[in-house]
Formats: structure tokens, C-alpha cells, sequence
């Protein structure tokens, strides 16, 4: 176990009941009372269909639910499986619940994983309670790469509205896979599945308690997997439904966490990629990419009057974050019209590697230079919007694809400047 | 005729070895005193440097925008700026404590008078430096929020921030001083009302809308606000 004080004495007397497991399933949960019913419904059918003698057990980490939520967990009945032939009598499946009270996500995470390395689970998947959608076949598509074929990190691939998840498009995927030479599509989603061994190696980590990756531990945990050479592959799950009473986060909050995490894993990680080029593809179940043709009702005015002002109000901080030739393009920009608006792949490549040597640097508070590429976040989308309003799916990709290679070429500028006056931790 | 002279050069050559003979066992004790107040000014000044860098000081204080701040004011950074003050505070102290020894009663009273009011002025220039501090800080943090939530006019409300903090800073710092404590309490109880006062009439006369939609936006339903505002799901 990774830290003996970690996990609390009520969750270690439930799991010294459990004893080892084969396969681990953890659930993370705040308030699904009506969704995680027909989460466990799926695990159970998933375990009854793909694993039916394997040893099981199912975690779930409650953040101080209000709703009963655990109690259904722990109640809920499995679904009747005509295909099952009676096999779940071969073994028992437990269900462990632990609360906590407003735990950051990292806590939650951590829990998990610490779980797992404690119960020498030899898989261990981790999906959301609060996913309305969520079916037997994404667990078994997340658990099967991993007990059967021996990879150690799954990502999950979803079906999406073809605007959906923008700043994964536009800057996530597309920084992660440059940067870090591996084409994962999705480092921040809330399903994932890792094998022991990384289970183990996460839960040893000295990182949970670091504050840029408090509210999505995911990217650390993915990114650990591709810097520590662990095998991983990606998993196509089908599209994912919104929780109908759970608001996804804003954009502010969104770029927060998200690009936080990121730039925190870039420079903690640096070793690791300094002398990377170029980037490869990972094995992939399923299509590598799905994208739906469903209109979305977006507000391009406000968008780009808030890039406006964000650019003009906030110019002598761009100004100290930017490179000079950049910073005046950014500003070229914002004397533009609605209609000649283009913030172009290059541009936008130069200028979250400018971003990521800031951080680098701490040229200010890390929290306040991320809270800084909002406004520009919001120029390249609305770019995006305005070159995409008629484009094809294959379109949309053909242009995702263009900005992933425009950041693979732009990699050696950020190289040059990030060895100015840095030292690369060994 | 010749007496009377002689006698009285005599008294004066006297009277000037006896004040030498006094004054230059002082005088030497005083430059002693210097001398070792300079040593040991100089080695705490390497010390402080030292565990400075070990904290990482500049760091914060690059983050917090206090190097900036000094940056612009032609200073050095964070860590060499203290472990020099922490030097020059030490060497006055012991330059003071050296002219006390010479015994020149106007000097003695100057001196324990500035004596009285040294720690007093070191928290002042402390409660004053974290101040700036502050200030920097919260104005930007205010800055970008008021930005990435397109609020109008996001420098008045930084500036203002800014202008708070500094108030409160001046006037715990001259109250720290005791210069004109009772004016300062007053002028600052008076300009922070005044200010309130005028902020929560403007808020709630003058913005009744701006303040409704303030209240929506942390009450009422997120996803239905975004939707109003029409951006996109980002992840």
C-alpha cells in the first residue's frame, strides 16, 4: 500500500473482507442517487458476461452525497442476465463504499488507485456515477485491453457533436500528442482503466496533493503512464450523455483545470520530452474518432467581443507572457472585424508554447498566466466556428489533424526556449 | 606677563590631552564596535541569502508580482533586497550603538529615540511590502476574473482592489509609526465607508440589473446560463 494512513481504517476493515481481486471497478459518485443505480446494474452485467470467474469488487468513493446515493449503491440489484447461466454463484461480487466530505477529485483518485495496488487487482476501471449513459460494454471495452491483452492504460474514445469538446480539440489532444509523442485523444476524461502495476506506481507518486491536478488527477495519471513507458492503448466507448442535473464546468474553470493540469505535467515532465520529436499512434479499439452532425446553438457575437476585451484589458500581461513576434500578431487580431477574424494553427501553436515556457518560468502566478489564455482560447474558437459553420466531419478532423502536426513543427521552438536559463530536471 | 600666558597654555594643552586621553579609548571602542558590527552585518547578510534561496523566495515573489514591482523600481530581486536591508539595518544599529559610547548627551537622547522607533519602522516597511504584495496579486486575480467573465470596465474594478489594499497597508503602516494615530484611524475609517457606502449605492441604485444578473449567475442554474450566454461545452 502506497501510504499506511492514506485510506481510513473503516475502508481498510472492509477490504481486509475482500481480500485479494482480479478486477477492481472504482466509482466515484456526489449526489447520483438516480444514475448509479443502473451504473452497478452495468458493472454486474459487464462482470456476469466477460468475467464471470473472475475475483471482483466494486469502490465507491462518495464525496459527501446528500441523497442517498451510497445506499443505493450498496442496494442496488443486478439485472437478471438470461446468458449467464448462473455464474455469478461461483464467486461474490463485493461493494465497498468510503465517504468523504468535499474531497478534491485527486483525493478521490487516489483512494482508488491506492485501493487497488492494496488489493493486488490485476485491472482497475474507473467510470463516473453521475454518466446516465453508461453500459456494460464500456466496461468491458476499458477492463478487456488490460486482463486480456496486458496493456497498462486504457483511454477512452467517445462519440461527439462535432463541436463538442473544444478545448480538447484545439488544445489539449493536440499539445499532449506533440509534446508528448503519444496520440491519446482524451487525457482528461472521467472513465479510464489502468493495470496494477501503474495502479501501483500512481498510488507511490508524490503528486496528489500538488494543487494544479486537485480537480482532474486523470491527465497526471495518463501522462505518468506515457512518460513511464507503460503500454498504452485507447478504447472506443460510444458517445457520452451529459448528467441531465449536473452543469458541465465553464470555460474559465474548464481552462483552468484542464490546461492547468497540463502545463503542470509539461514541465514537471520535461525529461522525458525534451528530446522527443514527432509522435506515434496507439493501439486503438474500436473507431479512432466519431463525430455527430447535431446543430449547436452558439453565441459567436459575445464570443468574440470577449476575445476583444479579453486581449485589450489584459495586454500588459500578454505582453510578458508572449514572445514579441507573437504578441504582435495577437494584437493584429484583435483590430480585425468579426468577418476577418482567423486565429490560425500557427499562431495558436506559437502561442501556447509561449504560454507553456511562461509557465515554465513562473513568469507570474501559474493560476492567473492560465486564467490569461482564456480570452485567446476564445478566439481560436470562434475561429473554428467561423471556418467550420458548413465543414464535414472528415473536414473538422482533416483541420485537427493540421494543428496536431503544425504543433509537431513548431516543437523545436519551444525546445530552444525552454532551455534558456532552466535546468532539466533529471 | 609670561606666566599668567604660559600657565594658562599650559591648562589648555592639559585640558586637550585629558579630553584626548577621554575621547580616544571611546572613539577607538566606537570604530571597534563598527568594524565588528560590519562583520557581523556582512555574515548575516550571506546567511539570510543562503536560506532565501533555499526557500525559493524569488519564486514566490516572481509569482505574487513583487519582483516586478521591484523590477520597476530598480531594485534587485526579492532575496538580495532583504539580505541587503537585513545588512544595512544591522550596521546602522551598530553605528548607533558606537556613537553612544563617544557620551555626547544630545547624541545619547537622538539615538535612544531612534532606537525606540526602529523595530516600529521595520514592521511598517514590512506591513507596507506585504501590502504591495497583496495588492498585486488580488488586482490581477480581480483583472482576469472580471475579463473571462466579460464585466465592463475590469480595470476600474482591479484598480480598485488595488486602491484598497494600498489604504489599508499605508494606514496600518503610519499607525504602526504612531505618526498622527488618531488622524490616520479616523481618515481611514471615513475613506473605507465612504467608499463601501458608495459601492453598495451604486450596486444597488445604479446597477439593479448588472446586480440581479450577478445573482443569477452564482445562484441560478449554470447550464441554463451558459446556454444564455452561448458558449460551448469545452471537455
Amino acid at each position: 500500500m502506497a501510504e499506511d494512513s492514506f485510506l481510513t481504517d473503516d475502508l481498510l476493515r472492509q477490504l481486509i473482507s475482500v481480500g485479494e481481486v482480479d478486477l477492481l471497478v472504482g466509482l466515484p459518485s456526489h449526489n447520483n442517487a438516480e444514475t448509479i443505480g443502473r451504473a452497478v446494474e452495468a458493472i454486474e452485467e459487464s462482470f456476469q458476461r466477460a468475467f464471470p470467474r473472475q475475483r471482483v469488487v466494486i469502490v465507491n468513493v462518495d464525496a459527501g452525497s446528500n441523497d442517498r446515493t451510497s445506499e443505493v449503491f450498496l442496494n442496488a440489484v443486478p439485472r437478471k442476465n438470461g446468458n449467464s447461466r448462473g455464474l455469478t454463484s461461483l464467486r461474490t461480487e463485493h461493494r465497498v463504499v468510503t465517504r468523504y466530505e468535499n474531497p478534491s477529485s485527486a483525493t478521490v483518485f487516489r483512494t482508488i488507485v491506492a485501493t487497488a495496488d492494496l488489493l493486488r487487482a490485476r485491472a482497475c476501471a474507473i467510470v463516473s456515477a453521475a454518466t446516465p449513459n453508461l453500459t456494460a460494454d464500456w466496461i468491458g471495452n476499458l477492463l478487456q485491453p488490460i486482463y486480456r491483452q496486458d496493456y497498462d492504460f486504457v483511454a477512452p474514445l467517445y462519440a461527439r457533436q462535432r463541436f463538442d469538446g473544444l478545448l480538447a480539440r484545439t488544445l489539449l489532444y493536440p499539445m499532449s500528442r506533440a509534446i508528448f509523442g503519444k496520440r491519446i485523444r482524451e487525457l482528461h476524461s472521467t472513465e479510464l482503466a489502468l493495470s496494477g502495476r501503474l495502479a501501483t506506481n500512481c498510488a507511490n507518486q508524490n503528486v496528489w496533493h500538488d494543487a494544479p491536478i486537485q480537480d482532474l488527477p486523470q491527465t497526471c495519471i495518463a501522462l505518468t503512464a506515457v512518460t513511464s513507458d507503460y503500454r498504452c492503448c485507447q478504447s472506443f466507448l460510444g458517445p457520452k450523455l451529459r448528467p441531465a442535473h449536473v452543469s458541465a464546468p465553464d470555460i474559465v474553470t474548464a481552462v483552468r483545470q484542464a490546461v492547468g493540469a497540463l502545463f503542470w505535467c509539461i514541465d514537471s515532465q520535461d525529461s522525458y520530452w525534451i528530446d522527443r520529436s514527432g509522435s506515434e499512434p496507439v493501439p486503438t479499439f474500436g473507431p479512432d474518432h466519431e463525430l455527430t452532425d447535431e446543430q449547436v446553438t452558439v453565441n459567436l457575437q459575445r464570443i468574440f467581443e470577449l476575445f476583444r476585451s479579453g486581449v485589450a484589458e489584459l495586454s500588459p500581461i500578454l505582453k510578458a507572457i508572449a514572445a514579441p513576434d507573437t504578441y504582435a500578431e495577437i494584437q493584429r487580431l484583435e483590430t480585425l472585424d468579426e468577418r476577418n477574424l482567423c486565429f490560425d494553427n500557427a499562431l495558436w501553436a506559437k502561442t501556447l508554447y509561449d504560454f507553456a515556457v511562461a509557465y515554465h518560468r513562473t513568469l507570474l502566478n501559474r493560476d492567473h498566466l492560465v486564467q490569461a489564455l482564456v480570452p485567446l482560447y476564445r478566439g481560436k474558437i470562434y475561429s473554428f466556428f467561423r471556418q467550420h459553420a458548413a465543414s464535414s466531419p472528415s473536414d473538422i478532423e482533416a483541420d485537427s489533424e493540421n494543428l496536431c502536426l503544425e504543433l509537431e513543427r513548431q516543437k523545436p521552438h519551444l525546445i530552444e526556449h525552454w532551455k534558456v536559463n532552466s535546468e532539466v530536471k533529471p | 606677563m609670561k606666566d599668567p600666558m604660559l600657565q594658562g597654555l599650559t591648562r589648555a594643552y592639559e585640558n586637550l590631552v585629558h579630553m584626548i586621553a577621554d575621547f580616544l579609548p571611546r572613539f577607538v571602542v566606537m570604530v571597534t564596535i563598527i568594524l565588528a558590527g560590519l562583520l557581523i552585518a556582512y555574515v548575516l547578510k550571506k546567511t539570510l541569502r543562503s536560506i532565501l534561496h533555499l526557500t525559493k523566495l524569488d519564486r514566490i515573489s516572481e509569482e505574487a508580482g513583487a519582483s516586478h514591482v521591484l523590477r520597476k523600481a530598480a531594485m534587485p530581486s526579492m532575496s538580495e533586497f532583504l539580505s541587503r536591508s537585513l545588512f544595512w539595518i544591522t550596521l546602522l544599529g551598530f553605528i548607533l550603538l558606537g556613537i553612544s559610547v563617544l557620551q555626547i548627551p544630545e547624541l545619547q537622547e537622538q539615538i535612544a529615540r531612534l532606537f525606540e522607533l526602529l523595530p516600529q519602522i521595520f514592521v511598517a516597511i514590512l506591513i507596507l511590502f506585504v501590502g504591495v504584495l497583496a495588492a498585486n496579486f488580488l488586482s490581477r486575480a480581480a483583472l482576469l476574473t472580471a475579463v473571462n467573465a466579460g464585466y465592463r470596465s475590469p480595470r476600474v474594478w482591479s484598480g480598485l482592489v488595488r486602491s484598497m489594499i494600498w489604504i489599508l497597508a499605508i494606514s496600518m503602516a503610519l499607525e504602526q509609526v504612531g505618526l498622527a494615530r488618531q488622524t490616520v484611524v479616523a481618515a481611514f475609517s471615513i475613506a473605507f465607508g465612504a467608499v463601501m457606502l458608495a459601492v453598495a449605492i451604486a450596486f444597488g441604485l445604479g446597477g439593479r440589473d448588472l446586480a440581479r444578473q450577478t445573482l443569477e449567475r452564482y445562484l441560478g442554474d449554470k447550464e441554463k446560463e451558459r446556454e444564455k450566454e452561448g458558449e460551448p461545452s469545452p471537455l
